[in-house]
């Protein structure tokens, strides 16, 4: 444990902000927060694991899920592809997939780190209306964010170079990109053949070091795991050790929030959680900010309703929970001649969007990138487990000559799309089944949008040619079908003017309640292609000025 | 709960994290520790401790005709069956009644096909790959492949891989994985041209 000398608040004593959650956002608002002056309680459902606590265990981290809290039998999460149906309880992977551990899902992620793009915020009125779904923009500009993805560049730490049709940006990367790996080579040579602009991997891992922090190892342990080095740029590495050293800041670990109180003003004044122990607790609190994922977020609204909000917290206009957002996603593999040896170092070093954006000529809504990485092989379980192409032996002789010879010599391709808005993809309360806690579990209804799908198959198409254009000895297609877990976990609490279609105004303060504001993936309005990390860091340093505005001014 | 169900429990379905409920109540530390002591535990070749020898003589042959050994080792040079003797005892001890019901259904099948044979490590080679064959489709022989591979390639802590043995099979190198370009063939010739041209 890593938090036995910070500050312990009273329980009954109001401090100025509880966060829920010390994930991608939450880590963001914690520290600036505490670092201005502010009193914070940040709780975490994770353990409070520091970087020497990480290894490269493939079957603790990958199989167990030792940074996820375990399979579905602990979250209890159900699943249905369609609301007429009864969900199910689902095996194995929680359907919302997500890190339970102080940093949350930054510390686990694969670090590929894309800056969303103007047309990203904009699309809608760009493209006009889709029949059936909520695609809209967002209130906010890229323009408005720019200033808060630079910040996330330099205070995070993101490597690389600038692509030929990125936004503009208004400081440099701070550090040069990662030396290219095979995988990328082969990605930059089939796209060239083709017509199809390439660019080095933006990433939230040091490739120099910065603010105390060292550089990457080149391990390959990136997906998944932790990084033992802190050269992954995870809250945990770069925000809460400065959050903590303010000592305004107090992260409870291995405690789980059920509910949000509110007083008689319709005020946010109180925040239930079960301690380690399982005891019930609650911290008094000024204001209160959700950062616990786009799927524990409207969980946590839905099971605090009460007389005064009958249909949970901040959801008079029926938005919390819907619009449920995966990313869709395609995948081609290939062995090639010689050995790529890919599982060392990060996963990706080169990105193609050529694809980036719409274009109503292919007949479907839909925009994303290709990127170039081991995937299966970057471990050796993972990649003997998946073995070769569908339809080779999975035992036996010719199997185990098949993974020897090609563990070194194989890659993948990554199509990162784009997933639309839809009433009928949502979060809401499973009317039976509770998690390991006793809350109210997560029930998780999910269909990909026919463009979605499409879009990820358009993807794979390019991928296939890019591999033949690159000289694989052998490439094959995974299938592409709806998605039935993910995660990435967005749009459930979106963004907006009017509060009737939407949870949280433009600076993240939900409509209903001034004192309650949230921001995590959940405020996303449409989904980017792929990579919402980036995004969901610069919301939260954007959000962290308007909020301490918002305090110091006596407005909350 | 039925065979099917607790086997869909026990063992990996595709891609996604594995079942793991007792590992989780144990907590994750726990779990560790238990490790550790099965590879301190394999050093000394001791017997094993939660499988009889006759179990351990079923697991080392069919663990042995997933990834059998050929011009290069496999999974009985792997230690394999000392990873499945250490799970059944630990992170997976409460399936561990339910899988030796399983294995005893799966040897009840071979005196039918093969007779004078009663158990799967009484037949040759080439026979036990026809019974192998005639069964890859069950939950048991998919759960038994994925631990057999969690057992040549996880970590040596986990009490197989000894040795490294898994990740030399594989060519990766380490631990302690730490690497610096060029890592493979494809990037190296991509820098030496880089190099040529910047030179020129």
């Amino acid at each position: 444990m890593a938090n036995e000398n910070q500050i312990s608040y009273p329980l009954d004593e109001a401090v100025d902000f509880v966060i829920v959650g010390s994930g991608s956002a939450g880590g963001i608002l914690a520290k600036e927060l505490s670092t201005n002056g502010f009193s914070v309680v940040v709780i975490e459902q994770g353990p409070f694991r520091t970087a020497k606590d990480f290894t490269h265990d493939e079957i603790s981290v990958l199989m167990f899920g030792e940074l996820s809290s375990g399979n579905n039998d602990v979250h209890q999460q159900t699943f249905r592809n369609d609301e007429s149906k009864e969900a199910e309880l689902a095996q194995g992977q929680p359907p919302a997939w997500y890190a339970q551990t102080v940093g949350g899902s930054s510390v686990h992620f694969t670090a590929n780190f894309w800056r969303f793009r103007e047309v990203d915020f904009k699309e809608r009125s760009l493209l006009g209306p889709i029949s059936g779904t909520n695609f809209a923009d967002w209130p906010i500009s890229y323009g408005e964010l720019e200033p808060y993805y630079s910040r996330v560049d330099w205070e995070i730490g993101v490597c690389g170079a600038p692509g030929p049709s990125d936004s503009f940006r208004s400081r440099p990367f701070p550090m040069p990109p990662m030396p290219v790996k095979s995988s990328g080579v082969l990605l930059e040579k089939g796209s060239k053949a083709l017509g199809f602009e390439v660019q080095p991997a933006p990433l939230a891992i040091l490739s120099k070091p910065l603010n105390g922090r060292p550089a990457c190892i080149h391990c390959g342990f990136c997906m998944g795991f932790g990084c033992e080095v802190n050269a992954k740029s995870s809250t945990l590495a770069a925000m809460i050790p400065a959050a903590m050293a303010s000592g305004n800041c107090e992260i409870r670990a291995e405690c789980a929030v059920f509910r949000v109180g509110t007083n008689a003003e319709g005020r946010a004044d109180e925040v239930f959680y079960y301690d380690p122990d399982g005891n019930e607790r609650s911290q008094k609190a000024k204001a209160v900010i959700l950062s616990a994922n786009g799927a524990e977020t409207p969980r946590l609204l839905l099971n605090s309703a009460n007389e005064q909000f009958p249909n949970g917290l901040a959801n008079s206009s029926g938005f919390v929970g819907r619009n449920l957002m995966f990313n869709c996603h395609s995948l081609a593999s290939g062995d090639f001649e010689e050995p790529l040896n890919d599982y060392k170092s990060v996963q990706v070093t080169r990105i193609m969007h050529h694809f980036y954006d719409a274009d109503p000529a292919r007949g479907f809504y839909g925009g994303g990138g290709i990127d170039a990485r081991p995937l299966f092989a970057a471990t050796p379980a993972m990649y003997a487990i998946m073995g070769g192409p569908p339809g080779d032996p999975k035992w036996g002789a010719e199997f185990k000559n098949y993974i020897a010879h090609n563990f070194t010599r194989n890659m993948s391709m990554t199509g990162n799309a784009t997933s639309l808005a839809q009433d009928s993809n949502n979060i809401t309360i499973d009317p039976t089944h509770k998690d390991n806690w006793g809350r109210p579990s997560i029930r998780l209804t999910y269909k990909d949008h026919d463009d979605d799908l499409a879009m990820a198959t358009f993807l794979q198409d390019r991928a296939m040619e890019i591999f033949d254009a690159a000289g694989a000895k052998r490439a094959w297609r995974h299938p592409v079908t709806p998605q039935s877990s993910g995660p990435h976990l967005l749009g459930t609490c979106r963004m907006g003017d009017d509060p009737d279609s939407s949870v949280v105004d433009k600076f993240h303060r939900s409509h209903d309640i001034p004192n309650l504001y949230i921001c995590d993936g959940s405020s996303f309005v449409t989904s980017g292609r792929g990579q919402p990390t980036m995004t969901i860091m610069a919301l939260a340093f954007r959000a962290s000025e308007h909020i301490m505005a918002a305090a110091r001014n006596n407005a909350i | 709960m039925s065979n099917e169900a607790l086997t869909r429990r026990l063992f990996l379905q595709g891609t996604g994290t594995l079942a793991g409920s007792t590992l989780m109540r144990a907590g994750i530390p726990a779990f560790i520790a238990v490790s550790q002591a099965a590879c301190s535990a394999k050093e000394e070749a001791t017997a094993f401790e939660n499988i009889t020898n006759a179990e351990a003589r079923e697991i080392i042959a069919i663990a042995a005709r997933i990834l059998p050994t050929t011009d290069t080792p496999g999974a009985t040079e792997a230690g394999a069956v000392y990873f499945f003797d250490k799970a059944l005892g630990s992170f997976l001890a409460d399936t561990a009644g339910p899988a030796r019901d399983m294995l005893a259904a799966f040897q009840s099948g071979i005196a039918g096909q093969f007779p004078g044979a009663e158990v799967f490590s009484d037949l040759g080679e080439a026979d036990q790959d026809k019974y192998l064959k005639s069964v890859e489709e069950t939950p048991f022989f998919q759960g038994f492949r994925f631990l057999t591979i969690a057992g040549v390639f996880g970590m040596a802590m986990h009490g197989g891989n000894r040795d490294d043995i898994g990740w030399k099979l594989v060519g990766m190198d380490g631990p302690p994985h730490a690497w610096v370009a060029p890592y493979g063939y494809y990037d190296a010739e991509y820098a030496a041209a880089q190099e040529q041209q910047n030179g020129e």
